[in-house]
């Protein structure tokens, strides 16, 4: 802008014209001739959303950023989000520090009316605090894990978290309890070290202790995150004679995995329960992957008996455009876009027509109900989303390259994960599980 | 039965290590370079070589010649060892910290070339490997294909030792790296000789990524993945040895396997446990030259 003139020499617009029109405003609001909620219903709703798009994780990520575009569209051809149109602006999450940098851009220079997206508890757990801080509404597609949220977020304002992580490997260990009591003694694991993996892990012995199950522990193999060659952990495996290995891989580590587990003969002698399967479902192809071998898909199993309209038509359009099977991150993007639309919805019909603010929206999220894609889902009062599980043995009776379930077995959150303010595992010991 | 599993797995990741080590040895061997860039090209050979054999399928070609396709992309790959080594060549006379932050700053734009290039999703095979089946030996099941794999790095040592040690090219490149200078002055090329060792060692990178990417995912960590391993084969072996990396890589894939087994969150710990010890007793490594 010209000091002297006060004209914005891009714009044309002067001081006192700006002002005249803030005058002119005030005052058309204050007669509600002209209310102030009408001017953000003429812009576009700014959303958000943060997916990684390199490494191992970008499988995931491309998930989730073809579903929330998808979901995006469909909102928009149907006249937006409370009449205004959804508009989105992608970053990239790769470490916390980068992705909370990227985040805080978002508001600050997007100035995005929510954030939606965020895969890695690493990223996800340092930067709810700061987005509760900054109050800006944000729904997460994962990253929540029992021990983070203790930690780091009591009570949330703005900040609406995942499913717990651990509700597939708690879903995992309870389908396996439930049809293969009696078949293992032995039992391995395989996982990436991280925190999740030791968690399910512990999970899973717990509950066998709890139904009385005796299992030998004989191998605990922990690969680094990034780890792609399998053969010495494939040996170590054999060499141990389990019975049952319950695999927590789940990114590009699993088919790899699989692959030269198979090739070993792994496979015949040991029942895979793959916790994380649903991760790179499309990866595991029929070869390497027996029929039998436990399959955890969680909020979304691609090829669900009599799915919801909105899964049906999801999943056509996904393996048509890109060939693909789509899983769980889709579930939780489209689950984050249709919780904010309802939300938004929600609480701008109790104001009476006019614009939401972001913690009265954040009120309206609470204890809300939508339909994803994975079928009935809502977000608890406590701000964790509680979703429909999917999971069941595998078989190769189907026209895919890849398996399907034989019977699809299902799991509400609720009974998956700890309600709200409980320990997780203290949880585990006394919560009365349908086995 | 678990003895004979872990030695299998040891000595295919020993093979695998062997190959890029090799070219990393007869660099330095000769050239007196580190080359950090060998992560860099077993990751290009691990891209390309999943490019070739996708447009092979695709033109209707065999499954059954997985082997040596990839084998022949990987040493096409290696080419990229010229362009490298006429960038190296104008540092060849400065001190040797230029040429390893040369090397680095190729490792940097490798990174970036193999994201614009391949993306940054990981690739895999499908289950090609499976088309060698498997060999059943009593109770024992052994991958073909990873036996092939072994059965190459022994054919890429043996041929090797013919080249550097039966060949008349051989002599003229032991003596380029004895006395570059002294060669030079008997009517060596050494700027020949210096790019067809450099390109070699190349290509040896790039056929080591290539042969592994039917059992693993092209990613763009491997580079880093892979330099951990193969310099604690390098310092085990003695930088600049043959023989040091043949030795080094079994070593390094027996240890690996091992503590995988029975202690797998000490991994790395356990390779650079003895890196420091032959540092400490041998530090020119069990089959390097102690500086003169």
């Amino acid at each position: 802008m010209d000091p002297k003139s006060g004209i914005d020499p891009k714009s044309g617009i002067d001081r006192r014209g700006v002002l005249k029109g803030m005058a002119g405003l005030a005052a058309g609001s204050a007669v509600g001739a002209f209310p102030m909620p009408a001017l953000a219903q003429n812009t576009p709703l700014k959303v958000g959303i943060i997916a990684p798009r390199a490494g191992t994780a970008a499988y995931i990520g491309a998930n989730g950023l073809r579903a929330v575009e998808w979901s995006t569209e469909k909102i928009n051809a149907s006249g937006g989000i409370a009449g205004r149109k959804v508009e989105l602006v992608v970053e990239e999450e790769t470490n916390a520090k980068e992705t909370l940098e990227r985040a805080r851009r978002l508001v600050l220079q997007e100035k995005v009316d929510c954030i939606q997206g965020g895969y890695s508890t690493g990223v996800t757990l340092p930067m709810a605090p700061t987005l509760e801080d900054m109050q800006v509404l944000t729904i997460f597609w994962d990253g929540t894990t029992q021990d983070g949220v203790k930690e780091t977020m009591p009570s949330p304002k703005y900040v609406f978290k995942s499913a717990d992580n651990e509700c597939e490997a708690v879903m995992a260990s309870l389908i396996a309890l439930k049809h293969l009591k009696g078949q293992f003694k032995r039992i391995a694991a395989i996982s990436p070290d991280y925190t999740y993996g030791r968690n399910v892990w512990t999970a899973f012995k717990a509950l066998n202790k709890k139904f009385g199950i005796d299992a030998e522990v004989v191998s605990e193999q922990w690969s680094s995150f990034s780890q792609l060659d399998f053969t010495a952990n494939v040996a170590a495996l054999k060499a141990a004679k389990p019975d049952l290995i319950y695999c927590v891989l789940g990114n590009a580590d699993l088919p790899i995995f699989m692959r030269a587990a198979t090739s070993a003969g792994l496979t015949d002698t040991a029942r895979m329960v793959l916790v994380q399967a649903g991760h790179q479902h499309g990866q595991l192809k029929k070869p390497f992957t027996p029929v039998g071998t436990l399959l955890c898909y969680n909020t979304m199993y691609f090829a669900r008996p009599n799915p919801s309209p909105a899964q049906k038509e999801f999943v056509e359009y996904y393996m048509d455009k890109y060939k693909d099977y789509p899983h769980w991150e889709s579930d939780r993007a489209f689950f984050a876009m249709n919780v904010y639309k309802a939300g938004v919805e929600k609480a701008m019909a109790a104001k009476g027509g006019s614009w939401p603010k972001p913690e009265e929206i954040a009120q309206a999220i609470e204890g809300i109900k939508v339909e994803s894609f994975g079928g009935p889902a809502g977000m608890r009062k406590d701000h964790i989303a509680e979703e429909m599980f999917y999971g069941g043995f595998a078989t190769h009776d189907n026209p895919y390259d890849v398996c399907t379930l034989k019977d699809t077995y299902s799991y509400d959150a609720s009974v998956l994960q700890k309600p709200p303010g409980a320990d997780f595992w203290g949880w585990l010991e006394t919560a009365n599980f349908p086995v | 039965m678990a003895t004979v599993d872990l030695l299998f797995a040891a000595l295919f990741n020993a093979a695998v290590l062997f190959l890029v080590t090799a070219g990393l040895q007869l660099i330095f061997g000769v050239q007196r370079i580190v080359n950090l860039t060998a992560g860099s090209l077993y990751a290009l050979g691990a891209y390309f070589g999943a490019s070739v054999f996708e447009w092979f399928s695709a033109q209707g070609g065999s499954p059954v010649l997985l082997l040596p396709v990839l084998i022949l992309s990987g040493l096409l790959a290696g080419q990229v060892g010229f362009i490298v080594e006429r960038v190296l060549r104008t540092v060849y006379g400065r001190d040797e910290a230029f040429q390893l932050l040369m090397t680095f700053t190729f490792v940097l734009m490798f990174q970036d070339v193999l994201r614009y290039v391949w993306g940054a999703q990981p690739r895999l095979l499908g289950d090609l490997p499976s088309v060698y089946g498997t060999l059943v030996v009593g109770e024992f099941t052994f991958p073909v294909y990873n036996l092939l794999v072994m059965a190459s790095a022994l054919v890429v040592a043996g041929l090797l030792y013919w080249l550097i040690e039966r060949t008349s090219l051989g002599h003229v490149v032991r003596a380029t790296a004895e006395n570059g200078r002294m060669a030079e002055a008997l009517g060596a090329n050494t700027r020949r000789i210096n790019m067809l060792v450099f390109v070699l060692g190349s290509m040896l990178g790039t056929v080591g990524g290539a042969l592994v990417i039917p059992t693993t995912a092209a990613s763009l960590e491997m580079p880093i993945a892979l330099i951990v391993e193969a310099f604690a084969v390098v310092v085990i072996g003695g930088l600049g040895s043959i023989r040091g990396a043949f030795l080094g890589a079994i070593i390094v894939g027996v240890l690996r396997a091992l503590s995988l087994t029975y202690f797998p969150e000490l991994e790395v710990m356990s390779i650079y446990l003895v890196v420091i010890v032959v540092l400490v007793a041998r530090p020119y490594g069990l089959f390097g030259k102690a500086e003169a």
